[in-house]
């Protein structure tokens, strides 16, 4: 469902500095809407200061940009009602069940109460989790947490939706799972914006982009960059790119 | 959305483990233990007396001092040294030596001129119980000496007698639990709407939270608003379990008005509950959250005439003392609780309170970014 046509985000000259680091080294860079793009790098590389910029959770040094057709610098409060977050860290309540979680975001959101039992229903038995309704959710297993976030992030049906490395830690079989909910957000439009460390993961992207010491150093479909890089798989892509990288 | 937001606060309030059955016992402790505790009358001052005269007079001025409530006589010697030897080794409070010549100097044989031959002496390690101990030791020996000669036939009776009446306004028997109770409940209200807010917010931040809130549309007056809401209805719920215990305790009203100390207590809440969420945004952890807090809580404890006179503390400490929230909301509750103040006694504290959460409140909003 990637239309080409219609730009979701666009990133001109991006820099973020904290002091005389530079997170973010002037990046550039659009996605499609539908599109599912990856974000890959080495830990610390500046994937994840360069996905705070975005959602609006932290103020570029320098640079613009649009994501879904506002502006990072001045329209911070219109995008936050627009795109969903999953962070790094698991953030949903853990002293609440998982329906009290759901109504909380579908709330904050201004979903109505009978929009938010009907989103409470549809979810849960999207995820199979009928049961756990009345679950504490600091009681879940990791793989269900991971799940429930990434269905509460959508909760309000956003046109964007930022994944800070939603796998970490994930068997196996809930990481496929989890990828069959990113190619269902992706197939009804939504844009799936996501940081991995797994490469089997990078070959479900549609788009991928790999950051080394906050900049850019390759961007492209895992297909075009396997043979750009003359590696066999993204494995291979990966270790020759980030293997460039200068600083810790 | 704040309903959602209101709805969270109050049930994170419930389910944690700690907080709900502390502000239940709050009151108890406030009311029925630290009244106690807190007290500054001086009573069971260890006293040991050295007597010299061996009389039927030194006996019986013994038996007064001893009999006054005042003293727990520890033991009776025959020698200073051995006296000050116990003082020394820190086991006695005070010594009251008879010297020889007292039963004379009682039954009038010898000039009036002369000095009453006994000693007091005192351990002021603890500066307020050995001056306050002094002083009752002073008054017995006094009383004893002046009931003693007026009975041997002295000269009191044609002294011109001057009558001096006291009279004790608004806590008739100086009772020391009366004047603390209000600034126990003070000290309450300032440590739970300091601290949980506080610690609230740091919890989410390290709980990383805060970030799923930051990147949603929450504005942050309603996020913050949602977060004190709970502790006002705490802190309400403190004041008056506070004042009804306390009634049934010990029968304590309030002289004054119920909606003064409503007010009171709403500007003193938002002053400490903006200070806590002021604090919470400097802090990285729990940790360093509750040492700053500590450190402002002590701080604004001490220096608040609470405890000691505002009055007695050098003029650098009444500056101190003058920014601080407690030394306002203390006065006018013990105002309105024991002389039933008005508004229209303490506005000044409400102007300065007021004015005192208006800046924390202002800052705390401030210093409170969505996107850094």
């Amino acid at each position: 469902m990637v239309n080409t046509g219609e730009k979701t985000v666009v990133i001109r000259n991006l820099v973020k500095k904290f002091g005389d680091f530079t997170a973010v080294d002037n990046i550039s860079f659009d996605v499609s809407k539908g599109e599912i793009f990856g974000f890959l790098g080495a830990n610390g590389a500046g994937k994840t200061t360069a996905m705070r910029i975005l959602c609006c959770l932290s103020h570029p040094t320098s640079g613009e940009g649009t994501v879904a057709g506002l502006d990072i610098l001045t329209e911070q409060e219109k995008i936050k009602k627009r795109i969903g977050y999953m962070s790094q860290k698991f953030s949903l309540y853990p002293d609440l069940k998982v329906w009290e979680n759901i109504e909380l975001f579908g709330g904050i959101y201004g979903l109505t109460d009978k929009q938010i039992a009907q989103k409470t229903e549809s979810m849960l038995k999207a995820l199979s989790m009928e049961n756990t309704r009345d679950m504490f959710v600091r009681d879940m297993p990791l793989g269900w947490k991971q799940k429930l976030a990434f269905s509460i992030a959508m909760v309000h049906d956003p046109q964007i939706v930022f994944l800070d490395e939603p796998t970490g830690g994930v068997d196996p079989v809930t990481r496929r799972n989890f990828w069959e909910l990113i190619y269902e957000a992706a197939s009804k439009g939504v844009t799936v914006f996501v940081t991995t460390h797994y490469m089997d993961e990078a070959e479900y992207c549609d788009r991928v982009s790999v950051m080394v010491d906050g900049r850019i150093e390759a961007l492209g479909s895992p297909a075009e960059l396997k043979k750009q890089y003359n590696a066999s798989d993204m494995d291979g892509v990966f270790t020759k790119i980030a293997g460039r990288a200068e600083r810790e | 959305m704040w309903k959602y937001l209101l709805k969270k606060e109050f049930k994170q309030f419930l389910r944690d483990p700690g907080t709900p059955g502390m502000t239940l016992m709050f009151p108890f402790l406030i009311i029925l233990v630290f009244p106690f505790a807190s007290n500054m009358e001086i009573r069971n001052i260890k006293l040991v007396m050295v007597d010299n005269d061996c009389s039927e007079q030194s006996a019986l001025m013994m038996e007064k001092c001893a009999s006054s409530g005042y003293f727990e006589v520890k033991d009776i010697v025959n020698s200073p040294s051995e006296a000050q030897k116990m003082m020394d080794d820190g086991r006695i409070d005070a010594i009251l030596t008879i010297n020889a010549g007292f039963a004379k100097y009682i039954e009038g044989d010898v000039p009036a001129t002369d000095a009453l031959p006994v000693g007091i002496k005192v351990n002021t390690v603890n500066g307020t119980r050995g001056s306050i101990g002094s002083q009752y030791l002073n008054a017995c020996v006094s009383s004893y000496v002046m009931s003693a000669k007026g009975m041997s036939g002295g000269t009191a009776g044609q002294s011109p007698q001057i009558d001096v009446t006291e009279t004790y306004r608004y806590n008739e028997f100086l009772d020391y639990k009366e004047f603390m109770i209000p600034a126990l409940i003070v000290i309450a209200i300032t440590m739970m709407c300091g601290f949980l807010p506080a610690l609230n917010i740091v919890s989410e931040k390290e709980r990383g939270t805060i970030e799923q809130m930051n990147v949603t549309p929450v504005s942050k007056a309603a996020f913050i608003i949602c977060k004190m809401v709970p502790y006002v209805v705490v802190a309400y719920f403190m004041v008056f379990s506070c004042m009804l215990l306390s009634w049934l305790a010990f029968g304590y009203g309030c002289a004054g008005s119920l909606l003064d100390v409503c007010i009171f207590t709403l500007a003193h809440i938002v002053v400490m509950a903006s200070f806590g969420l002021l604090v919470s945004n400097y802090s990285e952890n729990a940790q360093q959250a509750m040492f700053v807090i500590w450190f402002f809580s002590m701080a604004f404890m001490l220096v608040a005439g609470i405890f000691t006179p505002l009055e007695s503390m050098p003029q650098w400490a009444k500056i101190v003392a003058y920014a601080n929230p407690l030394t306002y909301y203390a006065d006018a509750m013990r105002g309105i609780f024991l002389k039933g103040s008005t508004l229209a006694d303490t506005w000044k504290d409400l102007v300065c309170l007021v004015g005192i959460g208006g800046t924390t409140t202002l800052w705390a909003i401030l210093s409170y970014h969505k996107t850094n």
